[in-house]
């Protein structure tokens, strides 16, 4: 079971980033302020605190095949998203267990893994220039928003899944 | 430790070779996608399609509330159009029928103006802001084919990008960029229309740059439409593009340049029609 729902509820945050920006009112977006959803980063956050242990490696596998598939199904530049999330996801991996896992370190966490995210990613479309305007003031009225609603997001999420995702992994060691 | 150290390293050559490779591969100048990308594209298009519904539906409700507001004066702006426009209509339906009689007599049926179109509902926004795509629930089962042009009922909003069997992806005219060009013109009276190229968008302007070709001494002014000319090959005439906001002359001043803002807004898509030119592409692009 848990070894299909976890796929299934990343494909479900995949699909729904797609109309993410419905949600929001017309006025958000039309303006300068501009959010991006990284929900199925914010998801694999979680399953790196509280599924994974230090030595299993689920979620940068998860990160890689859904980061490709954003790539596939969002902007038609393949390798993009797959190599970001798969190395913040690693990076987090790796930092995770110098904090207690809690709502706190969570949301720091996520915050961390959004700004080098939005780094990477804005990095690599500034060198092969889908974006080509000044990228240092995009990135501020880009980078401040993102960080808000996605950590909003990540807290919403927090409460719904953190119990469960710990269950799944003791029927995992067990 | 010193061997995990490098074996971290090693990892993260390989994940930017790997980077580098994917990138050049999607960069590359390709008509269709893989088999893969099709199937994925596919698979997510069809939960799009289950999940857009009822979203569209709930913010459907939310900008009905907001609309009931204006609904009065609207009402009486559309009345008064409406009395001009029933002139309007008897006079384009004399001029079709005209239109049709003559060219049943020298037996020329298509021109660069008709079009087939496939109609279609937009079931997501690439979330990724600088990558200006949405993707549509008709793909090449539908006879959706790339570089058709995509509009709207207010006007021209981009052109396929890359179909797949169930979806199709359209880049939207905030999105174009150098390599996009759509020929257009500002059609005056006694043929004194007035051509260019539709360059590319300018996000700090918000409006897409027409780099008038023929330097003539036809002026171009404020409020005037721009339509596709169908001279590029791919799209038929007589697409509304947008409306001319500023003339600027180059830095040259040898051309000038007309600022055109969006006939369509792109940030409140829902249906969408596929324009098919009927008269075949210019085998000459």
């Amino acid at each position: 079971m848990r070894h299909i729902i976890l796929p299934l509820l990343l494909l479900l945050f995949v699909v729904l980033e797609g109309v993410a920006l419905d949600i929001l009112p017309s006025s958000l977006i039309d303006g300068n302020l501009m959010i991006t959803p990284h929900w199925v980063l914010m998801f694999l956050i979680l399953i790196t605190i509280f599924y994974d242990d230090n030595n299993s490696i689920h979620s940068i596998i998860y990160a890689l095949i859904f980061g490709l598939l954003i790539d596939i199904a969002y902007t038609g530049i393949l390798g993009v998203y797959m190599f970001t999330y798969g190395l913040v996801i690693y990076v987090i991996h790796g930092m995770k267990k110098l904090l207690h896992s809690n709502i706190y370190s969570t949301l720091l966490f996520g915050i961390i893994s959004i700004i080098i995210a939005e780094l990477i990613i804005n990095l690599i479309y500034f060198v092969i220039g889908v974006m080509n305007s000044e990228w240092l003031d995009y990135l501020m009225v880009r980078l401040i928003p993102s960080i808000l609603a996605n950590s909003i997001f990540l807290a919403l999420i927090y409460p719904l899944f953190t119990k469960k995702l710990e269950k799944w992994k003791s029927y995992r060691v067990n | 430790m010193s061997f995990f150290r490098k074996k971290k390293l090693f990892l993260l050559l390989i994940g930017i070779i790997i980077l580098v490779v994917l990138i050049g591969f999607s960069l590359r100048d390709r008509s269709n996608l893989t088999t893969g990308e099709q199937f994925v594209h596919d698979i997510i298009g069809l939960a799009q399609n289950i999940i857009s519904t009822p979203v569209k539906y709930v913010t459907g409700i939310i900008s009905n509330i907001d609309d009931a507001k204006n609904t009065y004066t609207e009402n009486q702006i559309l009345r008064e159009k409406l009395a001009q426009y029933k002139a309007l209509i008897y006079e384009v339906q004399e001029l079709k029928g005209e239109n049709a009689e003559l060219r049943e007599i020298i037996d020329k049926s298509e021109t660069i103006r008709s079009y087939n179109p496939i109609h279609a509902t937009v079931t997501a926004r690439s979330p990724e802001r600088w990558i200006e795509q949405v993707t549509i629930n008709k793909g090449s089962l539908a006879g959706v084919e790339e570089n058709m042009a995509v509009i709207t009922a207010e006007g021209m909003v981009g052109k396929v990008q890359s179909v797949s069997e169930l979806t199709s992806t359209v880049q939207l005219l905030t999105g174009f960029d150098a390599f996009n060009r759509i020929s257009a013109t500002i059609s005056k009276e006694d043929d004194k229309n007035v051509f260019g190229l539709i360059e590319e968008y300018d996000a700090k302007s918000g409006s897409l740059l027409f780099r008038i070709i023929e330097e003539s001494e036809h002026n171009v002014e404020e409020g005037e439409l721009v339509f596709s000319s169908g001279m590029g090959g791919v799209f038929p005439a007589g697409l509304l593009i947008g409306k001319v906001k500023e003339v600027i002359p180059d830095q040259y001043g040898l051309t000038r340049t007309a600022l055109v803002e969006p006939a369509a807004n792109m940030y409140e898509i829902n249906n969408v029609i596929v324009v098919e030119r009927k008269l075949g592409k210019g085998e000459e692009q």
